[in-house]
């Protein structure tokens, strides 16, 4: 039994060999992001006001942002975060993550 | 919340602790480089992002227009691309004045240099190329692109972002009769002719403006630009009127904050009224039911289309005004390769900067996958943002988030939106200037 799972996960890991990514795929996340880029900056480096999402980490950018889907002060921030699925937030706040300060 | 304190706490930091008085600029919370007449926009420690080397895309990018859409792709397709992806940025003019916040130049909170942007940045830090030209044509088929000066660019893909072209109104058929009656909806010396005009125009005339039907370019623009001439009137010219003649049905944007503002400022707003023709002598248009009314400043902003160099090239394909594409990599339904981006396009988004600024970064991802070999990213949403000035203290903004719809193949504004600011306010007037400088730095630095 053991060797037989054993197998399987071997198995499981050969098509991530075969389809290894060329060097410049874009990386999953960072097409959505940029939405965030006009007011917080190319790869979240805002120059003036708003705040810096690069190197952020990724649970602290979804709770800011499942705060302001309801806080309603928040103003424009609020209408964004409103339109943004929890799936599609995750993958921003990973490519802000990712991103060195 | 976290947002608003961390915002607060950034201002205090730049004014440190000492205990001289604030500068006006801190205690409005904005660097004392974004206030002013000529502000600092794009700050000279804005960080540059590298130039990936060892990226697998390559291929040559001729870029047509550096405005918003045509500096954004240009600098995306090197910094997403990576150095193999030569991009080369064709543009006539030897400056971009901006058109986002220039109705400030009319009421002399900005000057007009203070508009100006360049592609220098994009040149030293990305390694785009320049060419200084004119278009004169583009084959699809050899995909070659020929200009007036230096030899024809050959490409891979290229990017069309023109911008607007305007109708000619009956009446203003010559220069010297547009110089009486500017439009100022492409920012340079009009906005500078009306701003004389306004600004010499005796207390107790009237101002008339004409709004366009749409689509045409910054929905919310035309109300604020009413909203700006009527405060500064109410301030220094007592007893003038502004007058507005709009083609539309009603007001195209932000209904609810002109609205209030209208009243508020006593603007005079006349919906579902074109504009037939122009004396541009006597200063009085005539409408399309005959009615003529005379100002003592005309400002007629004509109909729009897309730029004259993709109706000249075969590239114009809806409503036989704007260039239709396929939203998903807004390549041209008219030529393989070609890409239009920005107010040119036939889309459901608005043409305004800030949503040119995104439809770059989806065309310029979208080119780099096609060089790998990828289908573009069929999962896209965009957003368009504008903060509006409704008087000299005070803005409201606008937004709308779209995500692409496979039915109907194209950009569908997400539930809840668009939305606009419950007031216009201080606060957000702040936050304008900010916008400001992080979209115009994202796009040309």
């Amino acid at each position: 039994m053991v060797k037989r799972n054993a197998w399987i996960l071997l198995a499981a890991c050969l098509p991530l060999q075969g389809i290894a990514q060329v060097a410049g795929t874009p990386p999953n996340g960072r097409l959505l992001a940029s939405n965030c880029f006009q007011c917080h900056g190319t790869n979240g480096k805002a120059v003036s006001g708003f705040e810096r999402l690069a190197g952020m980490s990724a649970s602290e950018l979804k709770s800011e942002m499942a705060e302001m889907k309801v806080e309603k002060e928040d103003g424009i921030m609020g209408v964004h975060a409103a339109a943004y699925t929890d799936a599609q937030i995750a993958a921003m706040a990973a490519y802000f993550a990712s991103v060195k300060k | 919340m976290n947002v608003n304190r961390r915002k607060i706490l950034a201002a205090f930091g730049a004014g440190g602790l000492s205990m001289l008085p604030l500068s006006r600029a801190l205690a409005d919370g904005l660097p004392a480089s974004l206030t002013g007449t000529s502000p600092i926009w794009i700050p000279s420690n804005a960080p540059v992002h590298p130039v990936p080397t060892t990226y697998a895309a390559s291929g040559r990018v001729v870029v047509i227009g550096g405005g918003m859409a045509g500096a954004t792709v240009a600098k995306y397709l090197r910094l997403w691309g990576g150095s193999k992806v030569q991009v080369t940025l064709v543009e006539p003019a030897s400056a971009y004045v901006s058109n986002i916040m220039s109705n400030l130049v009319l009421n002399n909170q900005l000057t007009l240099n203070s508009l100006n942007f360049n592609w220098n940045r994009l040149v030293s830090n990305y390694g785009v190329k320049r060419v200084q030209a004119t278009v004169r044509g583009i084959d699809p088929v050899a995909k070659k692109v020929t200009l007036d000066v230096g030899a024809p660019l050959l490409y891979d893909h290229l990017v069309v972002a023109p911008g607007i072209e305007f109708d000619v109104v009956p009446g203003l058929e010559t220069a010297a009769a547009r110089a009486l009656v500017p439009h100022a909806w492409k920012t340079g010396p009009q906005t500078a002719t009306l701003r004389t005009q306004i600004q010499g125009m005796a207390a107790g005339g009237t101002f008339l403006m004409s709004i366009p039907k749409a689509p045409y370019r910054c929905p919310p623009g035309p109300y604020e630009r009413a909203c700006i001439v009527a405060d500064y009137f109410k301030r220094y010219k007592p007893g003038s009127k502004v007058i507005v003649l709009d083609e539309n049905p009603g007001i195209t944007a932000e209904a609810h904050t002109f609205g209030v503002a209208f009243s508020k400022l006593g603007i005079d707003y006349r919906p579902g009224v074109a504009v037939a023709s122009v004396n541009a002598s006597t200063r009085t248009v005539v409408t399309a039911t005959g009615t003529q009314i005379k100002a003592n400043v005309l400002n007629v902003i004509p109909n729009q289309r897309a730029g004259a160099v993709l109706a000249s090239n075969g590239l114009v394909n809806v409503n036989g005004r704007w260039a239709g594409v396929n939203v998903l990599n807004y390549e041209s339904t008219a030529a393989k390769n070609v890409h239009i981006i920005g107010d040119s396009s036939a889309t459901t988004q608005p043409k305004a900067g800030h949503i040119a600024n995104q439809e770059a970064k989806v065309c310029a991802d979208a080119i780099v996958r096609a060089m790998l070999g990828l289908a573009p990213d069929s999962a896209i949403m965009t957003n368009s943002a504008c903060y509006s000035p409704v008087s000299s203290t005070q803005a409201s903004w606008l937004t709308a988030v779209f995500a692409y719809d496979p039915v109907s193949k194209t950009m569908k504004v997400v539930a809840n939106n668009p939305a606009e600011a419950p007031s216009a306010s201080a606060e957000n007037l702040r936050e304008m200037r900010q916008w400001f400088s992080n979209l115009m730095t994202d796009s040309f630095a």
